[in-house]
This record gives structure tokens, C-alpha cells and sequence, in this order.
């Protein structure tokens, strides 16, 4: 094995090979300098465990892999150095049946309880593990007095299945906890044996709201696999297609923060924003939600410019109008400020991603690694607050970059196209700065050019973990759904 | 009853005001955007009679997204007894009508494996106007069209009889 | 308070007619696709089943059965045989008989 220490190239990816009995010093030493963003397992000769791994050094971004084959069968306990590591951890015993070393207890994230009967049971990426893990949760006294309800996972109307496990001494929230294995698909296990292209109707569909950059993380995850350069007019209307993402995002965000609130008036100002954007990505791209726009090696077809240089204005109008509104309005703003405070160092601690990361003072943003069409003159948009208000306006200052950058790329040239991709074995990783934060697409490619394992790291499969944090600093229940707005995350991105 | 009895039956029942209850077995969160945007001003489906209610005792009926996800029936299941009769299930979207996840160990792969379902709207995600249209034809105030649309360019070949 | 209501005031009324009257935003949703008979010849049925990601496409023998129902408009059969798919532009898809979303397109060719 490799005796060079991993060391992050700025710009680039670059994948080391670490020995297991190096693995725990190698993530010591790590840990103090990247933001550790994904780990995940994958099945072989022996299972290997990757770590991605982040540097988000402005103007120098990039990402290091380390793999480990595990001939053991059992790994260091990493979330104790690096605690962004626990669910990951919880992930990778339930679908490999491989625990960290110390067998400390862990939680169900992915799979129903009792996945495993009656044989077969579900799927699973690995090898299944013998016992269902323990369960590992926040002790549930305060004063002696908390108690614990569950909450869901069928809740208010419009909004997706989640459960809550909520402990509470009254209106306090001591603890948070969500399942969401009843919206678990199986994703990363159907896209076993697809083509890159073909596993992009089910990539795009893990998140619809993300359907762009999880499109585009996979599609790149491919093209980097098969060393394949995708045209810069072709990655220009990827980026077209995903800042649209971005504003639409960002105003119906605004419409539920506006809901959770109680300030109907709000929320239609922003709905109707949010309608007339839907409504310009039809035009644009020919769905409301941009589906089918990305392609692997490129995009299926170019944004029209026209209908945007027309639409855009207008509707990003209303979008200002609605924000500049509720930023005068106080009795809105009381409920946002002081509400759902998360910490730079609890941000950092669990690595957090997006404009909940932002808000809290983590500048980092996924667009800003190089070789994509962005450039890093872009100011990143951040708050020191942490708090929902901080996060409201991350994102209004986020959806007025936008507004400029697809000005730039129109005016810079879209055309549709794709590059062929060789039919060549491979691994690779592909990013995009989805609406809630990086989103993260690891494959690799078989000699037939089709995947033998698929990993998907929507945002939400990291931010979610923040939740908890965010709801228990002295919060009470009316809070909890204006948190979830600001968060802006969704369930099927976490359960997949 | 005949066809015209049901139809009747229905709009005098449930016509003139009617309660919607949503329900997520699994879908990719967009199908529940445009059903959120039903109340949103461009669409606003209570000058139509239709309204939201969180309360599965008060509505009259269940619309479904999602491809009914084998660790969530029991709860689909579960709302929908809730609900008292009369009562209507409408699913919503590729994934609820079959489309997009198969039946398999993860998924029923349709509403209709696990609840009676009376309406189907396709769509991914069916629009707003695609929902209000099937809205409209779940209480008997909308003609269904899809029946006498034959999906191709010319008329269907005369097929001679003793064709399998 | 005031300002808002009075920006509402002066926005107007967004809402729309439908469906009372047709709305011209639907021209640009997606939408299921219509088949060419002309050009639908059993190789072009059998690529077309084979491209359809969601099930909707499926051969058997003398027809292409053709479940809108499962369709998602995503337009990958379009793009696989140009000749033989255009738009339908058909939205109002909505029906209390699942059966009448099922089409048997006949392929061209085979058992007249």
C-alpha cells in the first residue's frame, strides 16, 4: 500500500489508496484540514470504504477519495474523530453488515426494521448484517421530566411522509430524531447495471427538487469515469438549468417559510414568484421542474434564451418584491431571528452543506471548484447568525446571483449536445451546488460501460442531521415547521 | 345504479364542496409541489369548491403520490380507514399509476396494489391544471377525455375480423 | 399591512380561468407522445419498448401497448425515433377507468 500522505490537490480529485491499519491516523490528520463529505462502501473482491473528502479553500476547491479495502471486515470508529461520519457509519452496517470496530450502538437510517425477514428481504448493496443495529439515542431526561412522542410519518397536507420521534419536558424540544426509511426506494441498488444515461431518469427522480444537480453529479460522475470532456457550451446550459433550479428553490422555500409563519399574504407573493418561475423553466427547457434536461455528456437540449431574457425579469421581480416585503415586515421577521440557531462549529462538526452552512459562516460552495463553467470571482453568500433569518438571507442573496449568472451564460453561448461516452470501465466523482447545498455522485463503470455501483449524496442525505441540532437550541414546537423551512430539505433526498 | 346515477350520486354528494387529504407513499417530493401550488393564487382551488384539510375524519378525499413503498402501506392503510365514508382515492402521477418503479421487494410499484383507487391522473408530475382536471372529473363536474383519444397520428387501421 | 394589500391591488388577478376556460400556459407543459403508425415499423416498436424508462412501452406480437398512464413525458422514445413520435400536447389525462389509458398501437406490418 501507499506510503504517500493524502493530500488534497487544489482544482483537482485525487483518489489515494490507505492501507486499513493506516486508516485511523490518515482521518486524524485529515479531519483537521477537509470537510469530510461523503463515506460510503462498496462491494468487490472485499468491500472497500471510500471517504470524499472536501477542500473548500476558496479558489482552490477540490476533493480527495481515500479507499480502504476492509478484509477484516471491521474499520475504525471514524465518528468519533470525525462525528460527520455517524450516519454514514449506520448506512454501511445495514447494507454491508460491517461496524466500526468499537461496536458502539447504531441507528436504522436507511432500511425499514426487520428489512431482513422473511428471507430474501430487501435488497441490500452488501452483505446483510446478522442483527438489527441498537439503536443509539440522545438520553431523554431533563429534570427528569421529558417524554417522548412519536410524530407522522403522515403529517400536514402537502408535504412529504416523515417521521419524528420528538422529546419534549413540555414546549421545549430536548430531542429530535427522524426515521426515513419508509420513503427508502432502493435507489443506489436499481442502478446497478444501467447505463450512465439511462440511470439518469432515476438519478433525477431520488430529489425531484434536485433534479438538475443530481443529474449533473452523476452525468459527471460518468464523464469523469470514462475521461470524457463535455462541450463548454453544453456545460453552460447545465448551468443555466441549474441556477434556474436555484430561484425556484429559493422561492418556494420562501412560500413555506411565509406558511410555517402564518403569513398568508406572504406566502401567496411568493407562490405566485415561484409559479412564474415554473412556468419560465417550462419555456426554458420544456419542464417545470427542469427533468430530462441533463444528459450524460451533455445536455438534451439548450435552453431557449429568449423566452428567459423575456420571463426572467418579471418574475424574478416578483420573487425581490415578495422578499423586500417580508423583510419589513417584523412581526415575520421576530419569528426568523434567534430561531433554529445552529453554530459555525455544529455546522462544521456535522458538514453541513449549502446556505444552512453559509448561514452559519461556512463559506463553501461546490460551483466554485474549478474546471466547471463558473468562474471563483463569484462572492459566496454568507451569514454569521445561524439562525433562520440568516438563512432566508443566504438564499435571497443567492437567488440575485443567479439572476446574474444566467445573464452571463446566456449571453456566453448554451447549445444542446452530448459527447459520447467510451464504454470503458472507471470510477469517478461528479458534484453540483444543488438548491440545498453540494450534492455528490460517486460511480463506477463495469467493462460494458455500466455501473457496478452507483452512490448518491443528494444534500439532504447530509443536512438532515442538522435538524436535530438546530430544533433542540431552545425551541418550541410552532418552530419546528419554520425550521424545516428554512432548511428546505426533502425526504426522499435523505431516504433514497 | 347506472353510469349516470353514479355520476349524479357523486356531484350531489361531494360537488359543491369537498375535502382533500394528501397522502406520500414515497414519491421524489415534486408531485407534492404542484399539489401544494392547487391553493397557490394562479390556481386557487377553493373558488372551485375543493379544499385542504390535515384532518383524515373531515375529508372526503385521499389524494395519493408515490409509488406505494412496501414499509409504508400500513400507514397508507391506515389513513385511509381513518376516513369516514363516502369516500374518494385519486392517485396522482407516473409512480402512483405503475410507471417508474416495477413491483418489487422495495415497492408495490402503484396505489392501487394496497388502496381501491377511483381516479387516476398521470403526469410527472401532473401540473396543476392536469390535477384540477382530474379533480373535476372525481366529483362528476368534468368529462374524462382520455378514453376517446387514440394517441396516434392517423385513425386505427379497419382491423378485418379472425385478427388475434 | 396596507402596502401589501395594495401591491395585490395593483398586481391584478392571477388566477386562472381553467377550467372554465382553456389556459395558454399548457401549451408548454410535457406531455405523452402520439405515434406515427406510418413510420412505426416492428424494429422502431421493439427500440422504442426497449427506451421507454418507466414501463410505458411495452410489445406484444401485432401491437405496441402503450400505457399512458405509467407515461412520464420525459421524451426519450421521441429522441430515439423522431420519424415515428411527435407531441401529443394532451394534458387533461385524468380518467376513472384505468383501462381507457392503455392503447394497443398497432405496428406497422404485422397481422392486418
Amino acid at each position: 500500500m501507499t506510503a504517500v500522505e493524502p493530500k488534497a490537490v487544489p482544482g483537482e480529485v485525487t483518489t489515494f489508496q490507505v492501507a486499513s491499519p493506516h486508516l485511523e491516523a490518515v482521518v486524524r490528520d485529515l479531519a483537521t484540514e477537509l470537510r469530510l463529505a461523503d463515506m460510503f462502501a462498496a462491494d468487490g473482491d472485499t468491500t472497500t470504504l471510500r471517504l470524499v473528502w472536501a477542500n473548500d479553500t476558496a479558489g482552490q476547491a477540490g476533493y480527495v477519495i481515500t479507499e480502504t479495502p476492509l478484509e477484516t471486515g471491521v474499520y475504525p470508529q471514524l465518528s468519533d474523530i470525525a462525528p460527520a461520519a455517524f450516519v454514514e457509519e449506520c448506512e454501511i452496517y445495514e447494507q454491508f453488515g460491517i461496524r466500526p470496530a468499537t461496536g458502539k450502538a447504531l441507528n436504522r437510517v436507511m432500511l425499514p426494521p426487520h428489512a431482513g425477514l422473511p428471507p430474501p428481504g430487501l435488497p441490500t448493496l452488501g452483505h446483510r448484517p446478522e442483527t438489527e443495529p441498537e439503536e443509539a439515542r440522545a438520553a431523554h431526561t431533563v429534570g427528569g421530566q421529558a417524554f417522548e412522542f412519536p410524530f407522522g410519518p403522515v403529517r400536514q397536507v402537502g408535504v412529504e411522509s416523515l417521521y419524528y420521534g420528538l422529546v419534549t419536558s413540555g414546549e421545549e424540544v430536548v430531542d429530535l430524531y427522524l426515521f426515513t426509511w419508509h420513503k427508502h426506494r432502493g435507489l443506489e441498488w436499481r442502478l446497478q447495471g444501467t447505463t450512465p444515461q439511462q440511470a439518469l431518469f432515476l438519478a433525477e427522480r431520488t430529489e425531484g427538487l434536485s433534479a438538475v444537480a443530481l443529474g449533473w453529479a452523476v452525468a459527471a460522475a460518468a464523464e469523469a469515469a470514462t475521461g470524457t470532456w463535455v462541450p463548454e457550451a453544453a456545460q453552460r446550459a447545465r448551468a443555466v438549468a441549474l441556477e434556474l433550479e436555484r430561484l425556484y428553490n429559493h422561492a418556494a422555500a420562501m412560500a413555506a417559510l411565509c406558511q410555517s409563519t402564518g403569513l398568508t399574504v406572504g406566502q401567496s407573493a411568493a407562490e405566485i414568484a415561484l409559479e412564474r418561475l415554473l412556468r419560465l423553466n417550462a419555456q426554458a427547457f420544456g419542464h417545470r421542474y427542469l427533468f430530462g434536461v441533463v444528459a450524460a455528456g451533455g445536455v438534451s437540449r439548450a435552453p431557449d434564451a429568449d423566452a428567459i431574457r423575456a420571463l426572467l425579469p418579471g418574475a424574478y421581480g416578483e420573487f425581490k418584491r415578495a422578499a423586500d416585503a417580508l423583510l419589513g415586515t417584523n412581526s415575520f421577521l421576530d419569528r426568523l431571528e434567534a430561531t433554529g440557531v445552529l453554530s459555525a462549529g455544529q455546522a462544521k462538526a456535522l458538514g453541513l452543506v449549502g446556505p444552512v452552512a453559509r448561514a452559519s459562516g461556512l463559506a463553501a460552495d461546490a460551483r466554485w471548484v474549478p474546471g466547471g463553467p463558473y468562474g471563483n470571482e463569484t462572492a459566496v453568500a454568507t451569514g454569521t447568525a445561524g439562525d433562520v433569518l440568516a438563512r432566508f438571507t443566504v438564499m435571497l442573496a443567492e437567488a440575485a446571483e443567479s439572476v446574474r449568472l444566467i445573464g452571463e451564460f446566456l449571453d456566453a453561448g448554451t447549445a444542446a449536445g452530448t459527447a459520447d461516452l467510451p464504454r470503458t470501465s472507471g470510477t469517478g466523482l461528479g458534484w453540483a451546488e444543488s438548491p440545498r447545498g453540494e450534492a455528490l455522485a460517486w460511480v463506477e463503470l463495469g467493462r460494458d460501460g455500466r455501473i457496478t455501483r452507483a452512490r448518491l449524496r443528494p444534500a439532504s442525505a447530509r443536512n438532515w442531521r442538522g435538524f436535530d441540532d438546530a430544533c433542540r437550541s431552545q425551541n418550541v414546537f410552532t418552530d419546528i415547521p419554520i425550521i424545516e423551512a428554512s432548511f428546505w430539505l426533502t425526504v426522499a433526498g435523505m431516504a433514497r | 345504479m347506472t353510469e349516470d346515477e353514479l355520476r349524479e350520486t357523486i356531484a350531489r354528494q361531494f360537488g359543491r364542496s369537498l375535502h382533500i387529504r394528501t397522502l406520500d407513499t414515497g414519491s421524489c417530493a415534486v408531485c407534492e409541489q404542484e399539489i401544494r401550488l392547487l391553493a397557490a393564487p394562479h390556481y386557487d382551488l377553493n373558488r372551485l369548491g375543493f379544499f385542504f384539510t390535515p384532518a383524515p375524519r373531515h375529508a372526503d378525499l385521499l389524494l395519493v403520490t408515490g409509488p406505494m413503498i412496501r414499509a409504508f402501506a400500513v400507514a397508507a392503510r391506515k389513513t385511509y380507514d381513518a376516513m369516514p365514508g363516502p369516500k374518494i382515492v385519486v392517485a396522482v402521477g407516473a409512480c402512483a399509476l405503475g410507471g417508474v418503479y416495477p413491483d418489487d421487494p422495495f415497492t408495490h410499484g402503484a396505489v392501487d396494489a394496497v388502496l381501491p383507487v377511483d381516479v387516476w391522473i398521470p403526469g410527472c408530475p401532473p401540473s396543476p391544471l392536469a390535477l384540477l382536471h382530474g379533480l373535476g372529473v372525481a366529483v362528476g363536474r368534468l368529462a374524462e377525455k382520455v378514453r376517446d383519444v387514440p394517441f396516434t397520428e392517423e385513425p386505427y387501421p379497419e382491423r378485418t375480423r379472425g385478427d388475434s | 399591512m396596507t402596502l401589501w394589500f395594495i401591491r395585490g391591488l395593483r398586481r391584478g388577478v392571477v388566477t386562472t380561468r381553467y377550467p372554465a376556460r382553456p389556459d395558454a400556459s399548457a401549451a408548454s407543459l410535457p406531455t405523452p407522445p402520439t405515434f406515427r403508425l406510418q413510420a412505426l415499423t416492428s424494429q422502431t416498436a421493439d427500440r422504442l419498448a426497449e427506451t421507454c424508462p418507466s414501463g410505458a412501452l411495452r410489445r406484444d406480437g401485432s401491437v405496441l401497448v402503450y400505457d399512458v398512464g405509467r407515461c412520464t413525458a420525459c421524451g426519450r422514445c421521441a429522441a430515439a425515433a423522431p420519424h415515428a413520435v411527435i407531441r401529443s400536447g394532451e394534458f387533461e389525462l385524468a380518467t376513472t377507468d384505468r383501462s381507457t389509458l392503455i392503447k394497443e398501437i398497432p405496428v406497422r406490418g404485422e397481422g392486418r
